[in-house]
């Protein structure tokens, strides 16, 4: 048929109906939501995910000690052998890096330069599990040097005591150029070192040495052979599953609070945006049932006109897709809508300082592939109801 | 075009053993001209909707080319009523807002058998070429009934079925309304069925059942 809408248009034209705004409004302010708390998730994953390392991304590093209580106090809490392979074992557990820490006393001053002096304690661990990793991180016997990888968040404490120890505050990058004198005495034997801060960490709090130097003071410093494991780091793709979670307090064993809570935080939120997304998705099927009683009603409406062109021979198949086709632009239009909402909110989103520049200024292309599937469905579901409305004139 | 009805007969009257078309065998093939004649409430309009497909309360078989037109989807009834069948309702059918020429222009469009100027020329000679830009609930049956008789003739059509068309026309009317559906027929090459409470003159040679 060469026919075209304009021919029969004004047979079935009719008044825009209240359910017919309301349905357009609705479907708007759903669309907006929905689309919404897709980018919102989407966000998230960016802000949490990409502040990590690439490796270590959808990865939580934990630390893992044994409880200590009245029962076990005094006794050796450190990790034996079996303990670590039963770790090892765990569904929820990706990798186990046993820390071994230092069995001499280890003294950190700055030299006649600076009145400062403390003990400290030396852990190591395997470099894998470690989310920096200087080229200069490596020990051998009889080298004077020795390279320190500090946790950040020793920095922080360090720069806000300072002060008022009359120490001077340091900087990421000047903390490298610091050096300091490590003496570590044994009963054994005793030897001073020049040690470094090569590099800070944010998954580990600790002070961090080369495995090859712990092993080598621990033997020859304090003639101690036997590793002893106070705490593990475990690798797990989320450190709030809930199973992991249960096992390790069935076990007796204590993480990092920190990490969990963070996860609990990353879980909420995304529980959030998740009921976000389901609240858009409602209230986009309401205003497509109201739009739908709204096509209804026109197409009732035109009932006497549609029956009549059938009987003159109209296809109702062309007659369905024009019905169908004179609410295209306004469903183009609403989409519109709600696209630039969505790319002005993420745009503004992407300015904040909580994006740190992580966020793209323009929305993720799942908004996009979820506007395209949602457009395509309402225009199917519309042309259904409109074609089989149509043929049971027939 | 060959029509063929199979022992066809109304589920809600009781016919009567004399018809000629209940509960029969008849076929109608191009260029057949048949007149059904009968009073009113005897079935004439139930005859012709059975045909055109719009009413399937009945008993029996009609096949149109070989094929039940029960069995007809609505998008080959729509083909078959654009390209095949053309009709005038007893009713008229027309669209009660819309002007004469629109009404005629809506069936026009859908298979143009004839151009735009046609129209007015049939217009002309059936007297109402002054209503055309009428609303035509504004004019009278028998306006009416000559648009709706023009409004037929606008598609390609091998048979045309014909109800009551002259209704409401005088003498002279009828007779040049039934001189232009003679001719647009014969050009098509189309077999007419028409059904009327009396025997027509026009058609008085040809076959004529009475229901």
């Amino acid at each position: 048929m060469g026919l075209k809408y304009r021919d029969i248009k004004p047979l079935l034209r009719s008044k825009r109906h209240f359910s017919a705004w309301v349905g357009t409004l609705g479907l708007a302010v759903g669309l907006i939501v929905l689309l919404m708390a897709v980018q919102m998730f989407v966000n998230i994953q960016d802000l949490l995910n990409k502040k990590a390392p690439k490796e270590s991304r959808s990865y939580d590093y934990v630390s893992v000690t044994k409880t200590i209580t009245n029962e076990n106090m005094g006794k050796d809490n450190s990790f034996s052998g079996s303990d670590i392979t039963r770790l090892k074992e765990m569904g929820a557990i990706e990798e186990v890096a046993p820390v071994t820490s230092n069995k001499f006393k280890a003294t950190v001053s700055a030299g006649s330069a600076l009145p400062f002096s403390s003990e400290a304690f030396l852990e190591s661990v395997n470099t894998a599990f470690l989310d920096t990793l200087p080229a200069n991180f490596s020990w051998v016997p009889g080298q004077k040097d020795v390279p320190v990888i500090i946790s950040s968040e020793f920095l922080e404490m360090y720069n806000v005591f300072a002060p008022s120890q009359g120490l001077p505050q340091l900087s990421e990058k000047t903390i490298s150029s610091v050096h300091f004198f490590l003496e570590c005495t044994g009963p054994v034997a005793s030897q001073t070192f020049r040690g470094t801060v090569v590099g800070l960490t944010d998954r580990i709090n600790s002070v961090l040495v080369p495995e090859s130097f712990l092993e080598w003071g621990n033997k020859y410093l304090a003639g101690d052979t036997v590793t002893r494991t106070a705490r593990t780091i475990i690798k797990v793709k989320d450190a709030n599953n809930p199973e992991l979670l249960k096992y390790l307090a069935e076990n007796d064993l204590h993480i990092n609070k920190d990490k969990v809570r963070f996860g609990r935080i990353k879980g909420i939120l995304e529980g959030v945006v998740a009921a976000m997304g389901i609240f858009g998705l409602l209230v986009v099927l309401l205003a497509l049932v109201l739009f739908g009683f709204y096509l209804q009603l026109a197409i009732a409406k035109s009932k006497d006109n549609i029956r009549l062109l059938l009987l003159l021979g109209y296809s109702p198949k062309w007659l369905a897709k024009s019905f169908t086709r004179r609410y295209l632009p306004l469903y183009f239009l609403v989409f519109l809508v709600a696209t630039a909402v969505v790319m002005v909110a993420q745009y503004i989103f992407s300015k904040l300082s909580i994006a740190q520049g992580v966020l793209s200024p323009y929305p993720d292309i799942i908004v996009g592939i979820t506007l395209v599937v949602l457009l395509l469905l309402i225009l199917l579901l519309n042309s259904r109801m409109v074609r089989k409305e149509i043929q049971r004139m027939g | 075009m060959n029509l063929s009805l199979h022992n066809i007969s109304p589920k809600y009257i009781s016919v009567g053993e004399r018809s000629e078309i209940w509960g029969r065998e008849f076929e109608i093939n191009s260029s057949d001209h048949l007149q059904v004649v009968a009073p009113s409430g005897s079935g004439k309009t139930s005859l012709i909707h059975f045909i055109y497909g719009i009413r399937n309360d009945y008993e029996g078989r009609i096949l149109i080319e070989g094929r039940d037109i029960k069995s007809i989807s609505h998008e080959k009834k729509g083909i078959l009523r654009r390209e095949k069948i053309s009709i005038v309702f007893q009713d008229l059918k027309l669209f009660e807002d819309r002007t004469a020429f629109e009404n005629i222009e809506v069936k026009r469009k859908l298979n143009p058998y004839h151009n735009e100027d046609e129209i007015t020329a049939m217009a002309k000679r059936l007297g109402v070429t002054s209503k055309l830009s009428q609303i035509i609930r504004t004019c009278s049956y028998g306006e009416q009934q000559r648009i709706a008789i023009i409004r037929a003739l606008m598609q390609p059509f091998e048979l045309l079925l014909l109800d009551e068309p002259f209704s409401h026309l005088d003498e002279e009317n009828r007779q040049k309304a039934f001189e232009l559906i003679s001719e647009e027929c014969s050009k098509r090459n189309a077999a007419m069925l028409l059904a009327d409470l009396k025997r027509s003159s026009f058609l008085e040679n040809e076959k004529t059942l009475s229901l």
